[in-house]
């Protein structure tokens, strides 16, 4: 952690728009993405899938295929018995649910992966899938949200279709009391549809073993040090034997954070079949079968005073996690940002995630940016009822630079953050009044303009609670040819962070931009690090750099003062120039240097040869980055086509190294939050199948739709972390799409409230303006409802031990309680806690002592011991710990034989599933 | 690009290519500009046994006038057909279509003809033709016939050349002075297939509407001639004219569905105005001129 906030800070590169370093390669063709790869004897791979959504698989008639000539292989599930794979989370964790890396037994989506054939090219092994004959017994799926909560079990061992819960289980009596008697409450309820990433390059790898055990795998991904390490340990394979390699990537969008099932079944096919193998994945797979995202509904509940003023708030909330997500997810991070820059005194909230019989949930831009569209479009709603200014509403509500710090009910602790301030910049850019008059005007002809606003905050290059993402690191060298090589572990995925980060470190070290080289496309090279992902690469990887340069320029100076026999203090490196002031007055070349550093070690100090250095940089715990965004629409009321007439945002985040990178993201993310809100859906028939399977019916916005935005870069406050840069990945698909339903729900409210359906087509927007009832769509459940578990699952395991056996609770009410004679305690424990970052499992002690119960928790080199009481079976104990923040878990669990179930409750968070086994012997 | 396998020919004439698409007993598909035909090739969503590559072929491509008609190739890509001086001068509702089709980098490879007789009920192309009273060439081992458009499209992409048929050219009626064109397209996006769309020509002498060739695209299972509008509107004097009154009548003969995009109600309530803003837009004109 490092406290001392520099000052802002532009330089001779850093701040400036200077041309990327990649754009001659991209922008001619010689970029080299994984379909770019070819290696001696590769084979191909394509997949015979699924063409139902939930069945068993009665018989699996390989002979067709495996006569035809030039087939190599035809590998399933039980071929790939032999590998031991745990399908781990991003986070590195357990699954929820055994996910098998090929069809085994059963099919669980349209496209499940059920055969790879192995061929000597593609259209061989296209040719062999499809003469593979699966029958199956095909069973009714569970598609929706809804189906989910009332449908027949998506995993039979599991005892319910919740994949991962937390919040409170039952509703706040005070917090219902207080939003009750509170002088305005708005209510708003909608479902988010179902987004596909899109990344213009697809899923695609190529594997290719070696001699020796090893393995080099190409891919498509967002970390090439993350996804190695993610193989190594899901795979349980030396992370010597794993190298993964990822020059250019055609965006990833959080899809390719880590390996999932093709990845792996083609990586375990070549270690199996001793081959090269080679799959790129194809538009019809990626639309159908790569991990998808969003799908979530949300009733959200606020309380207002007379004034404004927010009282309390609730929110019910469920996310489609598919049959396999990666990590099942209840996305805990809406919760924590859905009002973490407002003034709330109560929040409670209950979120699920659901298992269903679709394609599995994957990360997307912005994954709990939900948050934002609920809290902006309630307010906006609620400003019009209680006939408050929106923007005024914003304004007594949001926190200030001068309220903090803060900490939110969430436990989240503000020190800098300001959307209130960028929207005081927002409206010095635009004339609210001069707008309003001009949409009174129009109205009077018949033309509806419209005006949103929104703001938000976006956590950025976190560094605590997430084990995966805490570092970044560099290595930079000066070459004997006086150049500089730097290895990061940054990884660009089209956005140019080998520009970025030879910005830096130019600029730090002194040396010309041209003469820095950046690579972060090989784990084998440089040190561990996450890549691109949850907008850390300038924070946490600028400051890599900042700090390795830092190392790197005090070493080039002693060095140099040592040969020429000055201080240090009298050397300056300038433009690739070391200039020598004082006595000795001359210039160097940082090649002449570099000779003797590598050539004449003699003669520098100590007599170490090189100039080189490293740094792992650890970021704040989190850095916030703050926006206020404008849209001005204008809704052809004839037709419902909105059309965008402006575009304005306003964001602070901090110093910037590239202006127009900064920008490069905010565009893209704005047109991702266009594309979510008028007209990308990922659908489902009946039956699971999915209906926008090209790009036909799956709609992306193009040129056509996205406007030129207006930037306003507020950089007056830099944030903690080195060099006082803040992320900037996500925000604008977080924080566009509230900023655009706002501007068309202002449009049309002579209309009435737009009730919010994604996305808003024309002719949703048309039947709106028409009073007509659409396109009919479940409606989110009220808050008010019971929870609605599936008949045969427990809503509180902790009565019904039985779960824990996975055998059917007995119909008869059981004794919750009571006390089983002879239930033994005492002994070695493995334990596994279901958290919000997915399943942690570790090992414990417990000890009784009459009604007296003592433990110790063992995880990570690390001991926490705690204290408690004992009724019968029955144990009770509390846990203070500090991180991630500062709360007290209380435990309570009942022991079975051998088996210990329980809940872990944590404040605000909800509670969490626990369960253990008794260590034998 | 991972086609299923077929064996692909790219024969020199008409003759040889007629003769390919016999031989293979109706396993063959004709490619031209594969702007549609490639992506479902290469998703395996059409898997021909023989692919006749027709594009080799010169007599099928250019445009040439006739007597009162204009005669175009059905190899003509899209964006020679837009720049061409003779349907600019003779068929401007036949050039204003083919601004809308696909986007500048498709319309290089699409062709004329491949639109036609694709059948996509969503296109600009086959409605024009309906519109105008256009026929097809079409010629096969057994011989050559004609089909009005009118009588070309059954279904979705369904059509009623036989699988040995090569459609040979498309002759479209040139109409007289004094015609003005209709035509609006609602998309989803720029360059997309119409949610709604309208096309056709009026013919007005002395004030009044002489010939009417209206038709629909996005709004029924093939492209709909909208018969009882026509019937309606020839006879009548212009500056009678009520767009309002006849939107009812206007779509009448369509038969709009629900899909992923839009209602059938979408369809029929923007119909009605596109209509009415089409016709509204096309007498203006001709007042000004």
């Amino acid at each position: 952690m490092d406290d001392a906030r520099p000052a802002a800070t532009t330089g001779r590169y850093i701040g400036q728009r200077v041309a990327r370093k990649e754009d001659t390669r991209l922008l001619t063709g010689r970029g080299v993405y994984v379909d770019d790869v070819g290696v001696p004897g590769m084979l191909h791979v394509a997949f015979h899938r699924s063409p139902i959504a939930r069945g068993r698989i009665r018989s699996i008639d390989l002979s067709a295929a495996r006569a035809l000539p030039g087939v190599f292989a035809l590998v399933t599930a039980d071929d790939l018995a032999r590998f031991k794979v745990d399908m781990l989370s991003f986070f590195l964790a357990q699954p929820v649910v055994p996910v098998p890396v090929l069809a085994n037994g059963r099919v669980t989506y349209v496209g499940d992966p059920v055969v790879m054939v192995v061929a000597q090219d593609r259209y061989l092994a296209e040719d062999a899938a499809g003469l593979i004959v699966v029958e199956y017994d095909e069973e009714d799926p569970v598609v929706t949200l809804d189906d989910a909560k009332t449908g027949a079990l998506v995993h039979p061992d599991t005892d319910s279709n919740v994949a991962a819960a937390t919040g409170a289980e039952e509703l706040d009596e005070d917090l219902e009391a207080a939003l009750a008697a509170a002088a305005h409450l708005e209510t708003l309820a909608f479902r988010h549809q179902r987004i596909s990433q899109s990344p213009m390059e697809t899923r695609g790898v190529v594997a290719q073993p070696h001699g020796s055990g090893e393995l080099t795998v190409y891919l498509s991904c967002q970390g090439p040090q993350l996804c190695a390490r993610w193989f190594a340990q899901a795979l349980e394979l030396p992370q010597t034997s794993i190298r993964v390699i990822s020059k250019d990537v055609g965006g990833s969008f959080g899809l390719k954070g880590q390996p999932w099932r093709e990845e792996v079944a083609v990586v375990l096919g070549a270690m199996l079949l001793r081959r090269p193998l080679k799959w790129i994945e194809d538009r019809l797979e990626n639309l159908t079968a790569a991990n998808q995202a969003r799908e979530q509904e949300i009733t959200l509940r606020a309380a207002f005073d007379a004034e404004g003023r927010l009282v309390a708030s609730h929110a019910d909330y469920g996310l489609n996690n598919g049959a396999y997500p990666q990590g099942a997810d209840s996305n805990i991070a809406v919760m924590m940002f859905l009002w973490g820059a407002h003034k709330l005194p109560a929040f409670s909230f209950r979120a699920r995630g659901w298992f269903t019989n679709t394609v599995g949930l994957a990360a997307y831009r912005g994954p709990w940016a939900i948050e934002s569209l609920a809290r902006e479009v309630l307010l906006d709603r609620a400003a019009r009822r209680m006939g408050i200014d929106p923007i005024e509403l914003r304004r007594r509500n949001l926190i200030r630079r001068s309220d903090q710090p803060w900490t939110t009910p969430m436990g989240l602790e503000l020190t800098d953050i300001s959307p209130a301030e960028c929207l005081d910049v927002l409206l010095q850019k635009v004339d609210v009044a001069a707008f309003r008059a001009e949409q009174a005007a129009a109205r009077r002809e018949g033309r509806y303009l419209g005006i949103g606003f929104a703001t938000y905050i976006e956590p950025t290059a976190g560094s605590t609670g997430v084990a995966v993402l805490m570092s970044e690191s560099a290595h930079l060298r000066v070459e004997p040819t006086g150049t500089v090589t730097a290895v990061v572990s940054t990884h660009s995925q089209g956005h140019g962070t080998q520009t970025t980060m030879a910005q830096v470190i130019a600029d730090r070290l002194g040396v010309p931009y041209e003469h820095v080289e950046v690579y972060e496309d090989d784990s084998s090279r440089g040190g561990y690090g996450s890549g691109a992902y949850g907008s850390r690469q300038a924070v946490a990887g600028g400051g890599a750099c900042i700090r390795a340069a830092d190392l790197l320029l005090a070493r080039i100076r002693e060095s140099a003062a040592h040969i020429l026999g000055v201080r240090t203090d009298d050397i300056v490196l300038r433009n690739g120039v070391l200039h020598v002031t004082g006595d000795k007055p001359q210039t160097v070349s940082l090649r002449d240097l570099a000779d003797i550093a590598y050539g004449d070690p003699d003669r520098m100090p100590d007599g170490h040869a090189g100039l080189e250095a490293q740094y792992r940089y650890r970021p704040p715990p989190i850095t916030m980055t703050s926006a206020a965004h404008a849209c001005i629409v204008e809704v052809d009321a004839q037709t419902g086509f909105v059309k965008i007439r402006r575009w304005v945002t306003s964001e602070d985040c901090g110093n910037m190294i590239n202006p127009a990178i900064v920008e490069g993201q905010i565009a893209g993310g704005l047109a991702q939050a266009i594309g979510s809100v008028l007209m990308e859906e990922v659908s489902f028939d009946a039956r699971g199948n999915p209906t926008a399977v090209t790009y036909k019916d799956y709609m992306l916005p193009t040129i056509f739709d996205v406007p030129e935005f207006e930037y306003h870069h507020d950089a007056s406050m830099p944030s903690q972390a080195e060099g006082g840069f803040r992320g900037v990945g996500e925000g604008g698909c977080i924080v566009g799409p509230p900023t655009l339903v706002n501007a068309i729900a202002d449009a049309l409210i002579p209309f009435g409230e737009l009730e919010l359906e994604l996305p808003l087509t024309p002719a949703r927007l048309l039947a709106h303006i028409e009073q007509r009832p659409e396109i009919a769509r479940p409606k989110p459940a009220e808050a008010s409802e019971a929870p609605a578990p599936a008949a045969d699952a427990p809503a509180d395991p902790v009565p019904v031990a039985a779960a824990a056996h996975n055998v059917p609770a007995p119909s008869a009410p059981q004794e919750p309680f009571a006390p089983a004679s002879g239930a033994r305690i005492d002994g070695g424990w493995k334990f596994v806690l279901s958290t919000p970052m997915g399943p942690q499992a570790f090992d414990g002690r417990l000890a009784t002592d009459g009604d007296q119960l003592s433990g110790v928790f063992i995880m990570n080199m690390d001991e926490a011991h705690f204290t408690g009481t004992v009724t019968g079976n029955q144990l009770k104990w509390d846990l203070k710990v500090t991180k991630p923040m500062k709360i007290t878990l209380k435990y309570e669990a009942v022991v079975e034989g051998d088996t210990l179930t329980g809940k872990c409750k944590m404040g605000v968070f909800g509670s969490a599933k626990l369960k253990g086994e008794r260590v034998k012997g | 690009m991972k086609p299923a396998p077929f064996d692909y020919y790219a024969p020199a004439s008409v003759e040889e290519a007629c003769q390919l698409l016999a031989d293979a007993g109706g396993g063959a598909t004709v490619l031209a500009g594969g702007q549609t035909l490639m992506p479902l090739l290469a998703l395996r969503m059409s898997q021909p046994f023989v692919l006749v590559d027709i594009t080799r072929i010169r007599a099928l491509r250019g445009v040439s006038r006739s007597g009162a008609t204009t005669r175009i190739g059905p190899v003509t890509r899209q964006n020679e057909a837009l720049a061409d001086a003779t349907l600019q001068q003779h068929q401007p509702l036949l050039v204003t279509a083919l601004r809308h089709v696909g986007h500048h980098q498709t319309r290089n490879r699409g062709t004329v003809g491949g639109s036609i007789a694709l059948g996509e009920p969503a296109a600009e192309l086959p409605a024009t033709a309906v519109a105008l009273g256009a026929s097809v060439e079409v010629r096969s081992v057994r011989g050559t016939r004609t089909i009005p458009a009118q009588e070309l499209y059954f279904g979705p992409y369904a059509t009623a050349l036989e699988p040995d048929e090569l459609l040979t050219a498309v002759d479209v009626p040139e109409w007289p002075a004094g015609t003005v064109s209709l035509f609006r397209e609602i998309a989803m996006r720029p360059g997309d297939f119409a949610l709604v769309g309208l096309t056709g020509a009026l013919t007005v002498a002395d004030g009044v509407v002489t010939r009417a060739g209206v038709a629909w695209f996005g709004m029924g299972p093939t492209p709909i001639k909208a018969r009882q509008l026509e019937a309606a509107l020839v006879g009548q004097r212009v500056d009678a004219l009520d767009a309002g009154a006849l939107t009812e009548l206007a779509i009448a003969d369509t038969a709009p569905f629900d899909d992923l995009h839009a209602t059938a109600e979408y369809r029929r309530t923007v119909g009605r105005r596109v209509f009415a803003a089409a016709l509204g837009e096309a007498l203006n004109l001709r007042k000004a001129a």
